[in-house]
């Protein structure tokens, strides 16, 4: 049993929250200078007074809407209610997004045209995932190796064993000695896996890199960078289902999970300060205003629908990163994938909870 | 100083956006910036780049193929070529003397001044002397 449950769960989530505060605080700061909340802006408009205003009242809202989230995660935890914990999770990510439209909304009357001239690079892109195939096959490897161990220890495995644990450290999710109960995660967790790879492979295969006028190394190729921190991702779940999976032998995981995943967000703010001290910067001398992208592309502010646009990958213009353009067909079947995996997973862990 | 190796189109230009590309890599490759044997990126990164569809890009590298600066092989994308110097056409020679006349014509009524006109047409023979 864990001693003082609530109070670490009470600290760990007041962590959670803040770190995710943090990023949505600094999101509208790490676009590509010339747009501020999607919108075309002249170079310099996100130093001036008007700028400040609307960044001030999305501010207040990120604000609130963290707190609300905060205080329905704790109701969850205290009232035993998994409705609440549900509310929360979606409040924090359904709150901000309503938050940053509501800002592009108030940077829409300071949009300016967007330039019609696109430029592109004649040099041939390097198009390698980081790594190669060694480092990419490496996480499945991972979980093989946890489902061998399993395997050979297949005897050891109770017939009913916890898989869940609540926040007094007591078990309250049970699974059985069977195929599916054992290596269920281990082909979650390469499901999830292939499909951040198959992200990584066409974000370095097929996003638009907007030239700067500034010569780019090879460290810096935003596309590179972002295939190479999904990999740091695909490492991260496959250690993650792995341990899940050697649980039955191993017993409560205890508070091993919560410093992974508050050893994750330290080096995540360390990337995220690199990056926006960086490769963000380059950006900067841009000649024209804004990405070449019509505003008018930017729905809500936050999804990119250009129809004329062969790009399937596209710079975001909230923070940093790519995204789909949904005008083309594969951009949904990619949402979709992305969408199943996750809520199968919430699906097996209610299930389970409730076994 | 411009850099070398890029393409640039607009968008808004009257002119369909495979003629711009076919000029601005003709350009580029008669300024010598690649030699034969490299590799141009491949149809799908420039459309991407460019935000313009496939076809576009294709049909330009076919345009340029079929001047011969070009080699399309499926697979290896386009390469350039070693051009031979074609013979010259009397009928082109007087064709481009005009068509260049008649340009220096719209830029000073666009309000080009002539000095700088001859700045850039002296510097551009410049770089057609080097071998």
């Amino acid at each position: 049993m864990i001693p003082y449950p609530q109070l670490i769960f009470g600290a760990f989530m007041f962590a959670v929250i803040a770190f995710c505060g943090w990023i949505f605080w600094m999101l509208p700061l790490w676009s590509r200078h010339g747009t501020f909340f999607s919108v075309t802006v002249v170079p310099g408009f996100r130093n001036s007074p008007e700028a400040a205003r609307i960044l001030r009242g999305y501010r207040t809202e990120i604000l609130v809407h963290l707190a609300v989230a905060f205080a329905l995660v704790i109701a969850g935890a205290m009232r035993r209610e998994v409705v609440f914990l549900v509310l929360g999770v979606l409040w924090l990510t359904v709150g901000p997004l309503i938050a940053i439209s509501r800002g592009h909304a108030r940077a829409m009357p300071h949009a300016v045209a967007h330039s019609t001239i696109r430029e592109a690079s004649l040099v041939p892109r390097r198009t390698k995932l980081p790594g190669g195939w060694l480092l990419q096959v490496t996480p499945f490897a991972i979980l093989l190796l946890a489902g061998a161990y399993v395997s050979a220890h297949w005897s050891q495995i109770p017939d009913r064993f916890p898989v869940h644990w609540g926040i007094d450290g007591r078990p309250n999710g049970w699974s059985v000695r069977t195929p599916m109960g054992v290596y269920g995660p281990l082909f979650f967790g390469a499901g999830l896996v292939a499909l951040i790879s198959l992200l990584g492979y066409g974000i370095s295969h097929s996003a638009r890199w907007i030239r700067t006028p500034a010569p780019r190394s090879d460290s810096v190729d935003p596309a590179h960078r972002i295939a190479l921190v999904l990999v740091g991702v695909e490492f991260f779940i496959a250690a993650m289902f792995s341990l899940v999976v050697l649980l039955p032998l191993t017993g409560s995981p205890g508070v091993a999970p919560i410093l992974i995943l508050a050893l994750g967000m330290i080096v995540c703010i360390a990337i995220l300060l690199r990056w926006q001290s960086q490769g963000l910067a380059a950006s900067a001398s841009l000649s024209h205003p804004g990405d070449g992208m019509p505003d008018s592309c930017w729905k809500l502010g936050l999804f990119y629908y250009n129809p004329d646009d062969s790009a399937l990958f596209v710079e975001k213009r909230i923070g940093f990163g790519y995204t789909t353009n949904f005008a083309r067909p594969s951009a949904w079947i990619i949402l979709a994938v992305a969408l199943i995996l996750p809520l199968a997973l919430a699906a097996l862990t209610i299930v389970n909870h409730h076994r | 100083m411009a850099h070398p190796r890029i393409l640039r189109i607009d968008l808004a230009s009257p002119r369909p956006v495979y003629e711009q590309i076919v000029s601005g890599l003709r350009a580029v490759l008669v300024a010598g910036e690649f030699t034969p044997g490299e590799q141009l990126p491949t149809v799908r990164q420039l459309a991407t780049d460019l935000g313009v569809h496939h076809n576009t890009v294709a049909e330009s590298y076919r345009v340029l193929a079929e001047e011969g600066w070009l080699d399309l092989r499926r697979g290896r994308g386009a390469v350039v070529r070693q051009r031979a110097e074609p013979r010259p056409i009397t009928a082109a020679k007087h064709g481009f003397s005009r068509h260049l006349e008649e340009l220096v014509a719209k830029a000073i009524t666009d309000g080009v001044p002539r000095a700088a006109l001859a700045g850039h047409m002296s510097a551009l023979a410049k770089k057609l002397a080097k071998p």
